[in-house]
């Protein structure tokens, strides 16, 4: 994604970000999401532009289903269940795919960007879930990726 | 990604070329001396080599037909190994698993990176070994992700003018080995349903063999063939499914009764399940150029979890036997039905004529098992001969019944849904792992790179999602029994018993070995050291502490000053390897399909790397 064209996919990734810069309607549970957009200074031949914004300054979207213990567990099985953790470790810990329990996020870390990256898919082998799971599903994969390494995460490792 | 911008930092190749230049003593190409295999000074009685040797060159993975990675050169030996020092660097530019070993030919020195899978040629006639060519294929990036065990690659084959290999993305290539010019390319596979290609492509007569990789995703394994000339794909053998796509017919005559019988690559399986079946070919190809076979050994069945998998399931972890010229089977041996540990069996396959008992130079095969077993096989009818374990701590199976050819299985030790069996030895990774082993005829003995890693291991549900793994299991693994994992293992295959062990502490041993006329063993381990070993004591005689883990291959050639030099890549990775990577955490044991909770001390050990070392006297 360039920096040029962020935006957050609310709705399971599916491509309704309609245009940058709007608030998009999550699907999760009507909240919108916000997603930065260029503004009125768009790029002009020979003016000066910048600085642009990074990924990183976008406000987090907090994950609709929160963090419950019932979210996470369910979470935890269907990152097995649906084969999750034979990439990314069984504990989440990497492997065919990279750990998600290191502090180091290509994609970001937060729950918008975790659901996103699940939902899109990603360059080097990440399939795009968003296709086939319903979105209830990314944000429970998501709350348990969130708390890995917490005193919350379910089934961690002995 | 992983531009090979990065230049190749070769260090002063000056002293190789004080002497001058002369030609390289090639030699002939091995098929033109079949019928007439020269066998080496100083061959044990009862010994009789099944191919040739390389030369001056090594244009083979293995170097010879018969994967016996011995040579005959002798120049550096017992009496001056601790002389030895390094002549020349070169990086690759790629911080991934360096599995296999460069090729020579004719004063070039070809090596193929890990995944983007670029092909570097290096003059070594020319002082300061200027790069020659770097050939870049650009395979499909989504190939990364599939892969289950890092992006490695396994090596080339020379024939024919080229150099050829594999590309991740199940491309095979054929690269003019003169000018870098891609003579032909041919995609053989489909990574959307998780196939990829890692091992390194064997050319036999005009035919280049290539086998897919993905056992950990469901994927049917096949072995294909392909013209040398055009890549043209000239028969297709399924490990799987019914006898006409596994190229079973008349010629077939399985030695044991467990492995006769029609399509029994479909009904040792419930349903359609042989279609997500595994039995990849990911490891090596031997040959026979007096019977004229080919012989490989095959994957772990697809899903790992057994339960979900009732049968045989064959033709997964299982010998075979084919006539490369159409590719039907002529024999096959299933050592181990009904896999519930993922024993792959695509360890190489040693070809050598031996004094068995009262036959006198039997044509035989030594397989030592991912299983921990020690196979040894008739070539000519797949019987087996030998089955003993060269790790003592193997527990899966007490040992095999020879009249029947099945293993005498630990119930115990077998696993399934909804419980979890502790303490498996080996463990997936095996009592060694594709890494090759060496045989030298002036000792009668096979040096086997050696694990000692067990198990847990507990069977889960498991959903066949194309492109993703499956697997149904959850695995942890740990350092087996006696303070080591890791041994060089120095087997004698006519009495069945370990002559010698070198053990490393604290790693298994993941480098190839390679034997030479000199009696050197050498071989690297994973936290970097290349070795120089006596092949008859093990007496270490030359250590030298590389950049980076070694996972790769030495291999040996005379350089064209005439002098005998020895060749390993220094460069983490693979399965057990990449947790030396930043993206596998320690903290995770069932990480990396659970090679974490015998390898996270690794990270301490050794970091990435991506170097070619040359060693000379």
């Amino acid at each position: 994604m360039t920096r040029s064209t962020l935006c957050i996919l609310g709705a399971a990734g599916l491509a309704l970000c309609a245009g940058c810069g709007r608030r998009v309607a999550s699907a999760a549970e009507g909240e919108p999401t916000v997603a930065l957009g260029l503004g009125p200074d768009r790029p002009v031949a020979n003016q000066p532009l910048g600085p642009l914004p990074g990924p990183g300054d976008i406000p987090p979207v907090p994950n609709p289903l929160g963090d419950d213990r019932t979210v996470l567990e369910e979470g935890r099985k269907l990152f097995v269940q649906y084969n999750c953790a034979g990439c990314h470790g069984g504990r989440a810990g990497g492997g065919m795919g990279p750990s998600l329990r290191d502090a180091d996020w290509r994609y970001g870390g937060s729950p918008d960007r975790v659901f996103n990256s699940i939902a899109q898919g990603r360059g080097l082998g990440m399939p795009a879930w968003g296709a086939r799971l319903p979105e209830k599903e990314i944000w429970e994969i998501t709350a348990y990726v969130g708390a890995l390494r917490t005193p919350r995460e379910p089934e961690a490792p002995r | 990604m992983n531009r090979l911008a990065c230049g190749l930092a070769l260090a002063a190749l000056a002293d190789l070329l004080a002497g001058g230049c002369r030609k390289s003593e090639a030699g002939p190409m091995p098929d033109e001396r079949v019928g007439s295999v020269a066998q080496v000074a100083g061959t044990r009685p009862g010994i009789r080599l099944a191919s040739a040797l390389p030369q001056g060159d090594w244009r083979l993975p293995n170097g010879d037909y018969a994967s016996t990675r011995f040579s005959p050169l002798a120049q550096i030996k017992v009496a001056n190994a601790a002389n030895l020092h390094v002549v020349t660097t070169a990086s690759t530019g790629v911080p991934h698993g360096h599995e296999g070993n460069p090729l020579v030919v004719d004063g070039t020195l070809y090596v193929v990176t890990p995944f983007p899978n670029n092909l570097i040629a290096i003059d070594l006639r020319q002082t300061g070994g200027a790069i020659k060519f770097i050939y870049e294929p650009h395979p499909d990036p989504r190939a990364v992700g599939i892969a289950c065990c890092d992006v490695v690659n396994r090596g080339a084959s020379y024939a024919d003018g080229k150099i050829i290999y594999n590309l991740l993305d199940t491309t095979t290539v054929a690269v003019d080995a003169r000018s870098g010019k891609e003579v032909w390319r041919r995609r053989l596979g489909n990574i959307d349903i998780g196939e990829t290609v890692t091992m390194a492509a064997m050319v036999v007569k005009d035919k280049v063999l290539v086998g897919s990789s993905g056992g950990e995703l469901g994927v049917r394994g096949w072995l294909a063939a392909l013209d040398v000339k055009s890549g043209q794909e000239l028969w297709r053998a399924y490990q799987t499914g019914p006898d006409k796509d596994v190229l079973i017919g008349p010629q077939f005559h399985a030695f044991y009764k467990k492995d006769q019988g029609p399509d029994l690559g479909a009904s040792s399986w419930v349903g359609d399940q042989w279609k997500r079946g595994g039995g990849n070919i990911w490891g090596w190809i031997s040959y026979d150029p007096q019977l004229n076979l080919i012989y490989y050994g095959t994957g772990n069945p697809g899903v790992w979890n057994p339960d979900l998998r009732p049968g045989d399931n064959k033709w997964s972890c299982a010998i075979i036997a084919r006539d490369p010229d159409d590719g039907h089977a002529v024999w096959a041996n299933q050592l181990v039905p009904h896999d519930h540990h993922d024993y792959d069996e695509i360890m190489e396959n040693v070809l050598v004529d031996m004094d068995w008992g009262p036959r006198k130079l039997r044509k035989l095969l030594l397989h030592p098992g991912r299983t921990g077993f020690m196979y040894v096989l008739d070539r000519e009818t797949g019987e087996l001969l030998s089955a003993e374990k060269f790790e003592a701590s193997t527990n899966w199976a007490r040992g095999y019944d020879l009249k029947t050819g099945l293993p005498l299985e630990e119930k115990s030790k077998q696993t399934g849904s909804g419980r979890i069996v502790e303490d498996i030895c080996p463990s997936s990774t095996g009592g060694k792992e594709f890494i090759p082993s060496a045989f030298s005829p002036r000792t009668g003995l096979l040096y086997i790179p050696a694990h000692n890693t067990c198990m847990s291991y507990e069977g889960l549900p498991a959903n066949y999602i194309a492109g993703t793994p499956y697997l149904g299991a959850d695995v942890r693994m740990h350092p087996g029994p006696g303070g080591y994992q890791g041994e060089l293992v120095a087997w004698d295959p006519a009495r069945a018993r370990k002559v010698w062990g070198l053990r490393e502490e604290k790693l298994p041993v993941y480098s190839g070995i390679l034997a030479t006329a000199g009696d050197l063993l050498f071989y690297g381990t994973m936290d970097g050291h290349f070795r120089a070993v006596d092949a008859r004591t093990g007496s270490p005689l030359y250590d030298f502490h590389a950049g980076s883990g070694i996972v790769g291959n030495p291999m040996t050639y005379l350089g064209p000053d005439g002098k005998q030099y020895v060749a390993i890549y220094a460069g983490v990775g693979g399965w057990m390897g990449a947790v030396a990577s930043p993206d596998v955490s320690a903290d995770d044991p069932y990480a990396g399909l659970g090679v974490v909770g015998a390898m996270k001390q690794i990270k301490q050990l050794t970091g990435l790397g991506d170097t070619l070392y040359v060693f000379g006297l």
